[in-house]
């Protein structure tokens, strides 16, 4: 058990070194990231490709070489039509919003899935055709940029604390997934993509399992939609296509394969979280004119290096098993936060100024500026912030109470507790918006 | 399962069948169909009559070959099926519910949604939708039924099938389809599409996926324009051009070997750095990042542009490049050594690496052989348009993609082939500019791309239930 698990976190290695060189060289070359602003705006600017990190990892564990090329058009089809709405005035509450949003990606996933259940077509010709369809349909729904998101959502991009709306749909994704990885459903999908038949033979419903799958991708499609939808504050029908390579290379430089069963979403998060340092550390730099193009030679080779680093994974990990990719990360998660706090406080001591590189985030390469700059005061927090603090952190101790009771009996079946947590969440949800004044759901802060 | 013999005459360069009456059939049918076409060609009235004539002829000596192979493989399947005609009367008709209860839904569907239509809006009650339904019942029998009789050209039939239809219902519903420069239009982004997709074909045979293409085609599109406005003599741009898309081929090629299943996603990241690196390498010293502005040479421009000629034709080389690479290849992978090894590889890689076969040196010549092509299309492309854009491949991400799916040959390698791809090309050019003379813009070409590709495949490349793989 232990041998086959850090066989599979070997794969982490890549990531959490990556990380850490590019999280010490960010923030020395941008100190103003390690601000609650600076950290805030980070959330914000790569929840939507976190998301869409984790809807594509949820697919590629499936197995068949499920690589959703769709995601991207998809999230821009939820964003271009809930815009749309909202403009002509039909969207006002937030859960109307993510009725509709997640309506539409699990419908989207779910005819995904039939289509591959019952025509039996290549899932990747299946992705190819909705990637084609959807990009038309998002130019023909809308024709350029523009249109205004659902109120309720302007103040979740603004980026000026940590703690926002889009942290706790971040949270909620991330739990819900560790959360879900200790039901029985988990482990047949992951023997699912591992082997098709052997699932099949030994009894493991296949069309119902790839369903499921489907369907939890197309929440965390519409998820990472609304997060991307608040990050603009409008509809973008042209990200779509820049949206699914770069989720595409985070995928691979997570170490989830691409054949199948093999996958999670802390190697998502990780790769979607290095592909944005990526982004940040170049936009420090200034390369003028030419800052858009070496992002995507950047991007390319990053995406090719990593691919064949996963080759070499085995090979290396077969010599240094010693080390444990959670050490590792302990070790250098101490080193960078380490250089965090002298970048942070160095300010203070030495008196001297600072460069302050809020502006270069506006040449970032796929993603809007962020509008925030403040600093300060940006840990009072509104009531119903605080009480998405309180459902986050429980969501946490949940999961890790979950965690230690499955390792405590082994095999024990999560499901029961998989739908209470639902239960108790869709009421909170009720309440919130219930004793909340205007359906101001999150972020009342005036 | 049939003799020899059978087998000869239906691969034959020029098939003859057995029964006479049928070759006289033949040749009445591919007069009557080179009568329309000189008809047609009259019609122009903008052509010489040498050249219609010329067409004409052309026309129907192809007719009459093709015709031919038709009725060969008719009497190929007759003499196969001839000692299985004798099932039992009862339960005939329940029988041939089973069989084709798919067509006949279909059928009925179509029906009902016409009647549905046509009952609702008065201003679909015309001529034109009548037989533009018609056609769609005949696609629908034709696709289900004849194509059975094709055992290995199902795909192929299914493809020329649509693009006959489409062909009709164009010619039906908008003005001037079969004029000569629209027909010239069509042929030449055929002649784009189709020298760009070559690469992807033979990748596909070997099972694996190029999505590098756009990115070289885009890169050296502006790479050549920079080369000749440096002052490089334009032939050893030309030149240099294209082995450099055959050096990204070979990285390609080298590197994904290793990582088969995800050639997909390994060539996309080199296709990014490619196009990153050129335009790098193309804004150094100039004060238009990423835009290339210069003289596009006059032959590189004749070879390409609407107006070009060929040795005074009045239709640009580029027609003609296509068609001797579309034959080269064709015949070169049906009968030299190489071809019939690459289609061998494909259909299992084991027992042909067993046999001698280098898989490496096959793998990485396809993919050169893409990076070649993706190349002397992004050339040519610049001759088309007169001027250098990093995006003029965009379009062809998927489309090449589309054109190798649509044609029939399998992403899983081994089946299909160049010609395939060939009719898929020709399908998806007829098909955008019949929308395009619907009035319908890019986006919804695209929408309909991606939904007709669903069905295309879903025809003849379904795998198997996996009841039947355990």
């Amino acid at each position: 058990m232990a041998k086959s698990s850090s066989s599979s976190n070997a794969y982490l290695l890549v990531p959490i070194t990556l990380i850490a060189v590019l999280l010490s060289t960010a923030v020395i070359r941008g100190p103003s990231l390690v601000t609650p602003a600076g950290i805030g705006s980070a959330i914000i600017v790569a929840a939507p490709l976190i998301l869409a990190t984790y809807a594509l990892m949820v697919l590629a564990v499936t197995g068949r070489g499920t690589v959703d090329l769709a995601v991207g058009p998809l999230l821009a089809f939820i964003n271009v039509v809930v815009v749309k709405l909202s403009t002509a005035g039909y969207l006002t509450s937030p859960i109307a919003t993510f009725i509709v949003a997640i309506g539409l990606g699990v419908l989207y996933q779910l005819l995904f899935a039939l289509i591959i259940i019952f025509v039996r077509v290549q899932p990747i010709i299946v992705a190819l055709s909705g990637f084609l369809a959807l990009t038309g349909i998002n130019l023909v729904i809308l024709p350029r940029p523009g249109g205004s998101a659902p109120a309720f959502m302007m103040d979740w991009g603004s980026g000026t604390g940590i703690f926002s709306p889009v942290l706790l749909i971040l949270v909620l994704a991330t739990a819900g997934w560790y959360l879900f990885t200790t039901t029985t459903f988990y482990s047949n999908l992951k023997m699912m993509g591992y082997d098709e038949r052997a699932a099949w033979t030994s009894g493991v419903k296949i069309d119902i399992v790839r369903i499921g799958a489907h369907i939890i991708a197309g929440v965390y499609v519409a998820l990472g939609a609304l997060c991307y939808t608040a990050l603009i504050s409008s509809g973008d029908p042209t990200q779509g296509q820049n949206m699914t390579l770069t989720a595409v290379t985070a995928l691979v430089l997570g170490g989830v394969a691409l054949s199948g069963g093999r996958g999670g979403a802390t190697g998502a998060l990780m790769g979607a979280v290095s592909l944005w340092l990526i982004g940040y550390v170049l936009s420090t730099f200034n390369f003028g004119a030419i800052q858009a193009f070496m992002t995507q030679m950047v991007y390319g080779l990053i995406l090719v290096l990593s691919l064949l680093l996963t080759l070499l994974v085995p090979v290396i990990s077969r010599y240094v098993n010693f080390i444990s990719p959670w050490s590792a990360f302990l070790v250098l998660a101490l080193v960078v936060v380490g250089i965090m706090l002298h970048v942070a406080t160095h300010g203070t001591y030495s008196g001297g100024e600072h460069h302050l590189v809020v502006e270069a985030l506006a040449d970032r390469y796929f993603l809007f500026p962020p509008t925030g700059s403040g600093t300060g005061e940006s840990f009072a927090l509104t009531t119903t912030q605080g009480l998405a603090l309180l459902v986050g952190l429980a969501a946490i101790a949940f999961v890790a109470a979950a965690r230690l009771m499955n390792a405590d009996a082994g095999s024990r079946r999560m499901t029961l507790f998989l739908y209470v947590f639902v239960a108790v969440l869709v009421a909170a949800l009720f309440a919130a918006a219930v004793i909340q004044p205007e359906f101001r759901l999150f972020g009342g802060g005036a | 399962m049939s003799e020899p013999s059978v087998d000869r005459s239906r691969f034959a360069l020029l098939p003859i069948p057995k029964s006479v009456a049928l070759v006289w059939l033949n040749i009445v049918l591919s007069l009557v169909l080179a009568a329309i076409g000189l008809g047609v060609g009259f019609a122009q009235d903008r052509l010489a009559a040498q050249e219609v004539i010329l067409f004409t002829l052309l026309l129907a000596a192809v007719g009459f070959v093709l015709l031919n192979y038709v009725a060969v493989v008719f009497e190929a399947r007759g003499a196969v099926g001839a000692g299985e005609q004798t099932e039992a009367e009862s339960g005939r008709i329940r029988g041939l519910w089973q069989s084709n209860r798919i067509m006949i839904v279909a059928m009925a569907g179509l029906m009902i949604l016409y009647l549905l239509i046509t009952a609702g809006v008065p201003e679909f009650r015309s001529i034109k939708n009548l037989i533009a339904f018609l056609v769609l019942e005949l696609i629908l029998l034709f696709a289900f039924k004849v194509s059975g009789y094709f055992a290995d050209g199902r795909s192929a039939f299914i493809g020329l099938t649509v693009l006959f239809a489409l062909i009709v219902i164009s010619t039906f519903s908008i003005e001037g389809f079969l004029s000569a420069s629209n027909i010239r239009a069509i042929l030449l982004f055929a002649a784009f599409l189709g020298i760009a997709s070559v690469g992807q074909t033979m990748v596909a045979l070997l099972g694996g996926l190029d999505l590098s293409i756009p990115f070289v085609i885009g890169s050296s599109n502006i790479a050549m324009l920079f080369l000749v406005t440096v002052g490089v003599p334009s032939y050893v741009a030309f030149g240099f051009i294209l082995v450099l898309g055959g050096i990204v081929g070979l990285l390609n090629g080298i590197m994904s070997f290793r990582l088969q299943g995800q050639a997909l996603i390994l060539t996309l990241g080199t296709g990014f750095a490619v196009a990153g690196f050129t335009q790098i390498m193309t804004s150094i010293g100039s004060q238009y990042a990423g835009n290339v502005f210069g003289t596009v040479p006059h032959w590189l421009a004749n070879l390409a542009a609407m107006n070009g000629r060929f040795f005074g034709l009045p239709f640009p080389p580029t027609i003609i490049i296509w068609i001797v690479i579309a034959i080269v290849i064709i015949v070169g992978l049906k009968t030299t050594a190489w071809g019939r090894n690459l289609y061998a590889l494909g259909g299992n890689r084991r027992a042909a690496a067993l046999t001698g076969i280098s898989e490496f040196k096959y793998w990485v010549a396809c993919y050169v052989l893409s990076g070649v092509f993706a190349a002397l299309t992004g050339c040519l492309l610049l001759g088309w348009s007169g001027g250098a854009f990093i995006g003029v491949g965009d379009p062809y991400l998927f489309t090449t993609l589309a054109a190798v799916v649509i044609g029939g040959t399998s992403l899983l390698g081994g089946n299909g082939g160049y010609g395939f791809t060939v009719i898929g090309v020709l399908v998806l050019q007829v098909l955008t500019s019949f929308l395009l003379g619907i009035g319908l813009q890019y986006e919804w070409q695209q929408f309909i791309f991606g939904l007709l590709i669903l069905p295309m495949v879903a025809l003849y490349g379904r795998s198997p239930h996996i009841r039947s793989t355990v």
